[in-house]
């Protein structure tokens, strides 16, 4: 499969990236900072050591995506390595694709290997392994998945500090959707508020990835919801790939 | 025999700055490669040669025109899959070694695992990096670089060679190994199309040769026929005479140790000299005609433009 | 042959358009699917973990304006929200924060106490909220107005609430009937000279004419219950001698006990009853 060699290569590419050492920083902050707070706190110690460890997870995972994907198309470009690629019978299409898969799967294994990290610390504290955590992760996951598209989409036109202020600024939206929401529910109705709920609608919504909350008070999450938020991260990662193939196809190399 | 390449009326411009201005760098390019030559493609820095190339290989879109590959849409997949790339100052995965290098590229024409190894054997040795198989390309020097890109470019075993500025950069030694792996291509049957300006090189191995010069193909056609085989003067280096007694035959180039190079223009002046030297008893060194160059012919084309 | 491949790119084109729009319209979908789902929040509760202190305004690297905005947004949601249950456990480190970080910002210091008053029914805190925006904003009548109230209202510590108009009534901004409302708290603390000078004071600085109606209404009250207060002291002189209530209030006067009979503001005679040695106030102060 043209796809998945590309992605191979790209994953080769990628895990010799310094993220290696920011994997280690994580886990050394993941521990010390959790730790510290736990001694501040008064109460319930192991719920500040899953608040800081999801966070962790949630940060440090938003910046290996943005930081590794807004240089990967750009790269190629920028020391055309490209230009032997592209020569070849490939889609371009195949090329984006092959990126974002080969970038997926690294991004994948820091996430294991991050969660793994996390659950050994909690360990430490309850003595027992809180599979729970899982479904944040996994979602955390997901919301990776898309931001990971939105960077490859810029990295597609820009360069590498543009496409990561715009990536960053889409995964701030999509956490500050909530605001647009109430600012909606005070609006009088007309078009004003009918173009605001379109916007609303397109804009990307983060927080259905967002199970930090239910995991760590142990609420209980509607089933359906898993299915929901699942598609929408698939359905808006498509559409933000077929934007980047569709200005991938038209581009000239100069 | 067909032609491997055909372009025909290839339009390109660009628009670039803040305020995009429209640049027109091809005007207007038709050219035909046959097939099993090996066809230069020569022009001044900026005239279009690396855009032309481009176009051909669907890395840069054209605004008119149509390129044929073996008679097939250059764009088909099947065209495609004929084709060799090497572009120029080339810049690969570094951090890949060369076998795993061409096992990438291998893998994009879904060779199978027998094929590849194969395929990757013979073209180490072809570009003389049998040796270099397991080394990082971030470790090749510039001309080990430019070979193993020329492997590269053969993965596909393609009956299309493009090459953009392949011998650049390289010394003396190196353009000479490039030359021959080219010619070697030629023997295989495959047609070769290079770019170049060092115009030494493309006297040197190629069929035949189509000018560049703004946009604008200037002149196409064989060697033989661009360059005519009229001889322009002769260098003839004698010794043993006074440049008094040479005086009105040619022009004195140089004096040194008793040898004087002469250029002499006029076919029947340098029977005169011969005559001088036979009845003063004196010596030819040597006798060189030259004949136009198609460095004068470019030179001159240039100028007119 | 070149128009093949310039439809085919067309088509591909065209293919990619659809693709995309179909897309754009499944997430769409989605998004309204998801929103429909309820979902428990209890969103940012991490802020506990905020220590608050001084350091607070420079761990925000000059956005504390920012950062108060976006913690008292967060807390009206969060407030708002009430099926969490226990959401008053950290009100006032919540507030104490956001004054931290922009003592200037009023509304929050409002909301706060108003939260604290009404909704955890924690009326001290409301006041200490009140008074954390006071210390902060000393020029503000709005917040020791407000701890009147409260105090007056809820606590019905009318001596608090007299402080607090005290403090209130002599700021640029505050209302006239600040000075009413002073009044009438001292007044109901029984510091009947200060009720009574506050209120002439505002009878004669009125600038319209149910203002001065408000002020007599007032003063005559004042006068009312400083009479009254004196009637029956000496209604209970009398007792004391005689052993019962005196036939009217004229034998007081007669017999020394008082030196004159007070007459209410409008200059009418206060009303007896000799069976319970009631005095009354001939009219009803606010209906006059």
């Amino acid at each position: 499969m043209k796809v998945g060699t590309i992605a191979l290569n790209t994953f080769k590419e990628a895990k010799r990236d310094r993220v290696l050492y920011l994997l280690f920083f994580f886990a050394a902050v993941c521990i010390v900072f959790s730790r510290v707070l736990a001694i501040l706190t008064v109460g319930d110690r192991v719920k500040i050591i899953k608040d800081v460890g999801l966070a962790s997870v949630s940060l440090f995972g938003v910046l290996m995506a943005i930081l590794m994907g807004t240089g990967l198309v750009y790269k190629e470009i920028d020391k055309k390595t490209i230009f032997t690629l592209l020569s070849k019978p490939i889609h371009r299409a195949q090329f984006i694709l092959g990126k974002y898969l080969g970038l997926a799967l690294t991004l994948f294994i820091m996430t294991v290997l991050m969660a793994v990290i996390f659950l050994a610390v909690l360990f430490f504290h309850t003595f027992k392994v809180e599979w729970p955590m899982l479904t944040a992760i996994l979602f955390i996951f997901l919301e990776l998945m898309l931001i990971t598209a939105v960077a490859i989409l810029f990295s597609t036109f820009s360069t590498p500090i543009l496409s990561s202020i715009f990536s960053l600024s889409f995964y701030l939206i999509g956490h500050l959707s909530w605001g647009l929401e109430t600012l909606i529910k005070k609006m009088k109705p007309g078009t004003g508020r009918t173009l605001a709920r379109a916007l609303y609608t397109f804009l990307p919504d983060l927080e259905n990835f967002n199970f930090k909350t239910e995991v760590v008070h142990g609420l209980p999450i509607p089933p359906k919801i898993f299915v929901y938020s699942t598609l929408y991260g698939v359905f808006y990662a498509a559409f933000v790939l077929g934007l980047a193939v569709w200005v991938f196809r038209k581009r000239d190399f100069i | 025999m067909g032609n491997a390449l055909k372009i025909e009326d290839l339009h390109k411009s660009f628009s670039t700055g803040f305020i995009p201005k429209k640049k027109e760098i091809l005007k207007g390019i038709s050219l035909a490669v046959e097939e099993g030559e090996i066809f230069g493609y020569l022009g001044p820095n900026g005239a279009g040669k690396t855009t032309t190339i481009k176009c051909v290989l669907s890395l840069i879109f054209p605004d008119r025109g149509t390129v044929e590959i073996f008679g097939r849409p250059y764009l088909s997949p099947k065209a495609k899959e004929k084709v060799g790339f090497l572009p120029e100052n080339p810049y690969f995965y570094d951090y890949l070694s060369a076998r795993e290098f061409l096992s990438f590229y291998a893998d994009l024409f879904l060779l199978n695992k027998a094929e590849k190894e194969a395929r990757i054997a013979s073209l180490l040795k072809l570009v003389g990096l049998e040796k270099a198989a397991g080394l990082q390309l971030r470790k090749f020097s510039r001309g080990m670089l430019q070979r193993v890109g020329l492997a590269q470019a053969l993965v596909n075993d393609p009956s299309l060679v493009m090459l953009d500025e392949p011998l650049g950069g390289l010394d003396p030694l190196g353009r000479k190994e490039i030359r021959d792996i080219i010619v070697r291509f030629k023997k295989e049957g495959k047609t070769v199309f290079l770019s170049s300006h060092i115009l030494q090189d493309i006297e040197m191995i190629c069929d035949r040769v189509a000018i560049i010069i703004g946009g604008r193909i200037i002149n196409q056609g064989s060697l033989h026929d661009l360059i005519s085989e009229k001889v322009l003067f002769t260098e003839v280096t004698v010794s043993g005479l006074a440049p008094a007694e040479l005086a009105g035959l040619g022009e004195s180039l140089s004096v040194h140790g008793g040898k004087i190079l002469l250029k002499v223009y006029d076919e029947d002046k340098v029977g005169r000299v011969l005559e001088l030297v036979r009845d003063k008893k004196a010596k030819i060194e040597s006798l060189i005609p030259r004949t136009e160059t198609l460095e004068d012919i470019f030179v001159d084309m240039v100028r007119r433009t | 042959m070149p128009i093949r491949i310039a439809a085919k790119r067309i088509s591909g084109t065209f293919l990619l358009g659809l693709f995309l729009l179909a897309a754009c319209a499944g997430f769409m979908g989605l998004k309204l699917e998801t929103d429909k789902i309820l979902r428990k929040k209890i969103p940012g509760s991490s802020i506990i973990y905020v220590p608050s202190g001084k350091f607070l305004k420079y761990a925000t690297f000059g956005y504390s304006g920012l950062a108060a905005d976006l913690i008292y947004l967060w807390a009206i949601q969060y407030y708002s929200t009430y099926e969490i249950a226990d959401r008053f456990t950290y009100l006032d480190h919540i507030f104490a924060i956001i004054a931290e970080l922009d003592p200037r910002y009023t509304d929050p210091y409002e909301v706060g106490s108003m939260i604290a008053g009404q909704e955890a029914r924690d009326i001290p805190l409301a006041l200490r909220i009140l008074d954390r925006g006071f210390a902060k904003n000393p020029d503000m009548w709005l917040f020791p107005f407000e701890a009147g109230h409260i105090a007056q209202r809820q606590l019905k510590d009318f001596d608090l609430a007299r402080k607090y108009y005290e403090k209130a009534m002599v700021l640029p901004g505050a209302p006239d009937f600040t000075k009413r409302l002073y009044a009438n708290a001292a007044f109901k603390v029984t510091d009947f000279k200060t009720s009574w000078e506050t209120w002439l004071e505002v009878y004669n600085t009125a600038t319209d004419d149910r203002v001065k109606k408000i002020a007599s209404n007032h003063l005559y009250q004042v006068k009312a219950e400083m009479d009254i207060d004196a009637l029956k002291e000496a209604i209970g002189k009398f007792r004391d001698r005689f052993g019962r209530f005196p036939a009217d209030l004229s034998r007081l006067e007669r017999l020394g006990i008082m030196p004159s009979l007070p007459k209410d503001l409008d200059g009418k005679d206060y009303i007896y009853d000799p069976a319970t040695g009631d005095v009354k106030p001939p009219a009803v102060w606010w209906k006059r």
